[in-house]
Order: structure tokens, then C-alpha cells, then sequence
């Protein structure tokens, strides 16, 4: 479980981490001649074409619209890309499971580490798109760290759970595809949260993700901050998720070098 | 106390029908899943001093490794616990977690991090580990396109830069040449006289011998023997080939029988004697041995040689003699009989040797009975000396 003391033990493994974290990161660039641009690409087509689509065939009013859509696409993918890689955290390294021992989170953390750097990136290419059409974000950027940082955790709690169940499930991770599927249009990522009635909108804020994405958006975009109340919820939803992700987790890893 | 093993228990559960998706559970669900409960440890206890180097040795499927892998956390015991004193390192794989398409280099940094180095330590040794691995033209050079042994070097060059309280090596020795080997052993060494203790699984006896103090007999997941490496060792050898050769008759080669003579007098069997007269299929190397053959007899024969040859298993003869060479008339009669050869000291170093009885006229015109290689004995080394034959000999100064 997450107690101090194994909070201590990750931190005396803090250089296995980053090295593990790193070392994907960079594996993942160095097949490709043009290395994290592939990377960059994917966001930026897909901006282009729920763009085309959105603006002139279902005629969204949204002011910044492709900043809008842009930051939608990069946080959901923070999440996309963080839980499905994870899902091979442990089944894709056997030998780090069955020939060393370290705690076995730490292969789930140090991926979902390498996700958020992937991400970093992609936050680089949308500072250039804000100065590109010249947004500049107010003093309410400053909930930014908080609103990531709780993204980041629910990312982690998904993940842990994701990774631990694919060692006994290996449909796990089919299924988990059609979820994040569905989930990407659930979410308010092509379209705002105002299009839905009263009564809809706040079953949908139900899911952190949407919290995070309209959140994030009013406070870089729009200079609003967010208000407590739903900050309230988003962070006790974040560390719920975490806390269910390393139940999961610490229930099925005593027999994870065994079921690999 | 470096490490307290205390009533370890280790069982798997075997389904009968392994489920390994969420779709097959569910469909599952109707029909029990009947286990099979397989016990691979039963009730290990021992205890390991600090600075004390332990052998773990026995049979393949006795639970060596899984007592291994409990030791480093790698399974968990069904019952039981482990005490570790001290920083603990598994040596179970050379290079666990090395990339194929990362560079020297970097292998060595997120092997040498997994291994417990902190990243100052190996910005310091990362020199070291290259030229002990004769690798400094290579180490941008993808590992991928390094040769396996290149690749094993570097793996045991950063390995071995770990510096461990408690250090556990599950049959690494096993591989690579003889000059690797001997590069492992100076290792070893140099880590027993900093006082790391050392727990080592190895088939290789002589290994044993040479390095532990004390050694763990495992058998069939029991704990059989725990204590000083040379009577465990003698243990080992002696009392389990007995238990192997009245379990099954595992003297006769298999294959195709190789057999001729006019059987007028039959050789029923041979048996292999230690020097305890205990019956085996191992002695070690210079110990005695007693090759008895068990004959029967039609009729009353004084014109009769009994002889042996060993051959080694790639068929090389490498002995003979017979009863007329020594100088020992007989003459059997009707019925059974054996007859005994003592051998002094087995002057082979290892390996396994095939026995070849036969009874002859003693003008070798008329064969009785001859098997040809049917039956063999196993020597275990008991010193480090290479090569095929022990010779006697001393170094003066």
C-alpha cells in the first residue's frame, strides 16, 4: 500500500525510476529518422481534421476552437498513452519481473513517467500554437501544476490496475481500448460542456477527465479560474483513483513473477 | 544472522485448464477449475552467518531456484518466513533488462541502476566497467550489434561492480568459457574476503566444494542436508545414486542393445560399489570403486576370462583389463556368482564413462557374454584441476 514507507522506498529508488523512464523515452524516438517529430504529427493530424470537420460541417462556435481542440486532444492523450503503454508495464518486461526484485510499481511509475514527458513535448508545440495566434494566458495558468497533477495521479491509480490485471487477463488491454475509445467522445474534447442540457451536463462532469479538460481549458484559455467546489472533487477523485489502482495492484503482485 | 530462512513452504496451484483472459473466466465461471497443488519447497529452515558462503545443491526440479527467488523477494513463500540482513543482490541473469537497441553505454547505466548503483557510482565506474569488459571501441555501438559474448561480458563487468551485503548466484558459472569461469571464481573470491555472503545454487560440485563453507541439500523440495560442504557433498553423491539405482535400473543405457556370446555364461549385472560399499552411479573423483559383475552360469567352465573396458561417452576407449592380463585364474560354477574388480582410485576428473563386461575363453576365440557400453558411472570433480585424468603431483618452491 501507499505508506510512508513505501512512499521512502520509491524515493530510494528514485534513480531506477527516472533511468527506466528515460531510457523509453528515448528508445522510442531512435528507430524513427525523424524521431519525436513522428510524435508531435499525430496530435497536430488529428487537429487538423476534427478541425476541417467540426468547424465547417457541424458549425461548433467556440472561440479559439483549435487551441481549444488542441489541448483537449494533448490531455487526453496524456491518458490515453499513459494507461495503454503501462498496461505492458510488467507482462512486456518478464526478466525485470522474474530475475531482480524491486517494488514491481515502480515499472508502472516510471512508464507513466515517460508518458508525461512525451506529453511535455506536446505542451511545447501548443505554447507555439497559443503565440501563434497570439493567446496569452492569465494569472489563472497558476492552477495548471494542480489540475496536472491530479491527472497525473488518476493516470497512475488507472494504470497500476490496468497493469496488474493484464497479467491475469490479457483481454485487459482490448478491453481498456474500446473504454478509452468511447471515453474520448464522452469527454468534452471536440465539443464544450455547453452543448449538453443542465441535467446531462453534470452527469458527464462526473468523469474527472472531463473536469480536467474544461478546468484546464477556462484557466489557460479563457482566464478563469476554476471554482472550488469541483477542484474539491477533482482532488479527492484523483487520490480515490490512485488509492483503488494500488489496492488492485498490491492484491494481485505477490504471484505476478509467477502468472507472467 | 544474514539471512534466517525459517519453515518455508512453497506450493503452486496448477489449474487443469489455464485461463488467461477476462472472456475465458467469465465462460469459465459455470465449470469448477480443478487445481493441481504441487508442494516445490516443504519446510526449509537454515540459517546463514554474515560473511558465511552457502551451496544450495541437489537435483534438477528439487527447488534450488524457487528457493532462490523466495530468498530475493522474487515469489513469496506460501508459508514461512525470510530474514535478509543488508543490502541483498540477485545474480539469477546476466544482463536482466539490457536493450537491444541502446547503446554499451547506456546498457550499462540501466543495468548498473536495476543491479542498486546510484547514478554517481556509475558515473564514476562507467569507465572501469567498458575497459574490464575490453569494450572501450564498442561502448557507443548498439548492443544488438555486439557479439553474445561481448554481451555477456559487459553484463557481468557491470554486475560485478554491485557492492552487496548479501549476494545470491543461481548457476551464472555455468556459462561462458573457462576463462570466464575463472574470471567469475577470482570475483567470488575477492567478495567472500570482503565478507559478502554469498548463497550459490550450482550443479557444478566442484564449485561447491571449492567455495562454500557450508552447503544445503535440497530433495524433491525437502531440505535433506544442512552442514559442512564436504559430508553434505558426500552425501549427495553417495546416497542419492543408491536411491536412484534400486528405484529403477537406470545402469543399462538405453538404445539399442548391443549383445552377443553363446551365453553359456550370462552376465546378469553390474553394479558400482563405492567406498563405503554402498551401491551408486557416482563416485568422485580419486575415490575407490568396486566394479562387481553378477554372472550365472549352464554349466562347470575353467577355460574363462572376465573382463571390463571403459569407453567415454563419445566412445573413446580409455581402459581395459581382464582376469587373464592380472593374473587371476578361475573357474566358475553352475549357478550365479559375481566376481569383484577393485579400483584403487578413479583417476578420471569428471564426466560420465561407459562400462563394458564380458566373459571370453581365455584365447578370446569363444565369446560367453559381452555388453557392449550398457552400463556407465558418473565421476564428480572434487578439485578445480581442467582436463581429463588427475595426476598426482605437487608445486616446490
Amino acid at each position: 500500500m501507499l505508506t510512508a514507507n513505501h512512499i521512502h522506498e520509491l524515493y530510494r529508488y528514485r534513480d531506477l525510476i527516472l533511468r527506466l523512464a528515460w531510457s523509453d523515452f528515448k528508445l522510442r524516438y531512435k528507430n524513427s529518422a525523424l524521431g519525436f517529430f513522428w510524435s508531435l504529427l499525430d496530435p497536430l493530424l488529428m487537429l487538423v481534421v476534427l478541425y476541417v470537420v467540426f468547424t465547417n460541417l457541424m458549425r461548433i462556435q467556440v472561440e479559439h476552437y483549435q487551441l481549444f481542440l488542441l489541448l483537449g486532444i494533448i490531455l487526453w492523450n496524456f491518458l490515453d498513452r499513459g494507461t495503454s503503454l503501462s498496461i505492458y508495464g510488467i507482462v512486456g518486461k518478464p526478466s525485470l519481473v522474474q530475475k531482480v526484485y524491486f517494488p514491481r510499481d515502480i515499472l508502472v511509475i516510471s512508464t507513466c513517467i515517460m508518458a508525461l514527458m512525451m506529453t511535455a513535448l506536446e505542451f511545447v508545440v501548443f505554447i507555439i500554437f497559443m503565440a501563434v495566434f497570439r493567446v496569452l494566458p492569465g494569472m489563472t495558468v497558476a492552477y495548471f501544476p494542480i489540475i496536472f497533477a491530479c491527472q497525473f495521479l488518476i493516470i497512475l491509480g488507472l494504470s497500476l490496475a490496468l497493469a496488474a490485471l493484464n497479467v491475469y487477463f490479457r483481454d485487459v488491454q482490448f478491453i481498456w481500448k474500446v473504454i478509452v475509445q468511447i471515453g474520448f467522445f464522452a469527454t468534452p474534447i471536440i465539443y464544450p460542456i455547453t452543448i449538453f442540457p443542465e441535467n446531462v451536463r453534470e452527469m458527464v462532469m462526473i468523469n474527472p477527465m472531463a473536469q480536467i479538460i474544461t478546468m484546464m481549458r477556462d484557466c489557460i484559455l479563457y482566464r478563469i479560474g476554476p471554482d472550488s467546489l469541483s477542484l474539491v472533487y477533482l482532488a479527492v477523485s484523483s487520490v480515490l483513483v490512485l488509492f483503488i489502482g494500488y489496492l488492485i495492484f498490491d492484491r494481485l503482485e505477490p504471484k505476478f513473477a509467477e502468472a507472467i | 544472522m544474514a539471512v534466517e530462512v525459517e519453515h518455508i513452504w512453497k506450493t503452486f496451484q496448477i489449474p487443469h485448464e489455464k485461463r488467461t483472459t477476462f472472456f475465458e473466466n467469465l465462460m469459465g465461471m459455470m465449470r469448477p477449475n480443478n487445481y493441481e497443488t504441487f508442494s516445490v519447497l516443504k519446510d526449509i529452515s537454515f540459517q546463514v552467518e554474515a560473511g558465511e558462503c552457502v551451496g544450495i545443491i541437489g537435483d534438477n526440479g528439487s527447488g534450488k531456484s524457487t528457493l532462490l527467488k523466495i530468498i530475493a523477494n522474487i515469489l513469496r513463500a506460501s508459508k514461512g518466513t525470510v530474514r535478509v540482513k543488508g543490502k541483498m543482490t540477485p545474480f539469477l541473469e546476466l544482463g536482466v533488462g539490457f536493450n537491444p537497441d541502446m547503446t554499451a553505454r547506456e546498457n550499462i547505466g540501466v543495468y548498473g541502476t536495476i543491479m542498486g548503483l546510484s547514478r554517481r557510482e556509475i558515473d564514476e565506474r562507467i569507465d572501469d566497467v567498458i575497459d574490464f569488459a575490453g569494450l572501450y571501441k564498442f561502448e557507443d555501438t548498439k548492443l544488438k550489434n555486439l557479439s553474445s559474448g561481448m554481451q555477456v561480458r559487459l553484463a557481468f563487468s557491470t554486475a560485478i561492480q554491485t557492492d552487496p551485503d548479501v549476494l545470491l548466484v543461481d548457476e551464472v558459472l555455468a556459462v561462458g568459457d573457462m576463462e570466464f569461469q575463472q574470471k567469475c571464481f577470482d570475483v567470488f573470491n575477492r567478495y567472500r574476503k570482503e565478507g559478502v555472503t554469498i548463497l550459490l545454487v550450482s550443479h557444478d560440485l566442484g564449485a561447491v566444494r571449492r567455495f562454500c563453507d557450508r552447503t544445503l541439500l535440497l530433495g524433491g523440495g525437502e531440505q535433506r542436508a544442512f552442514g559442512e560442504t564436504g559430508e553434505v557433498l558426500d552425501k549427495y553423491v553417495y546416497c542419492r545414486s543408491e536411491s536412484k539405482d534400486s528405484s529403477d535400473d537406470s545402469t543399462k543405457e538405453s538404445g539399442s542393445p548391443k549383445r552377443w556370446g553363446n551365453q553359456k555364461v550370462t552376465i546378469t549385472d553390474v553394479e558400482f560399489l563405492d567406498k563405503f560399499g554402498i551401491k551408486g552411479l557416482r563416485v568422485n573423483s580419486m575415490d575407490p570403486l568396486t566394479v562387481r559383475i553378477h554372472y550365472y552360469a549352464l554349466e562347470d567352465v575353467s577355460d574363462i576370462t572376465f573382463g571390463i573396458a571403459i569407453h567415454t561417452e563419445d566412445g573413446r576407449h580409455i581402459f581395459g583389463t581382464n582376469t587373464k592380463i592380472k593374473k587371476t585364474p578361475l573357474r566358475v560354477s553352475v549357478g550365479g556368482g559375481y566376481i569383484d574388480l577393485n579400483i584403487d582410485h578413479i583417476p578420471m576428473l569428471s564426466g560420465k564413462y561407459l562400462l563394458s563386461p564380458a566373459a571370453q575363453s581365455l584365447d578370446y576365440i569363444t565369446t560367453y557374454d559381452w555388453i557392449d557400453k550398457q552400463f556407465s558411472f558418473e565421476v564428480i570433480p572434487t578439485s578445480g584441476d581442467a582436463g581429463m585424468i588427475a595426476i598426482s603431483c605437487n608445486w616446490i618452491k
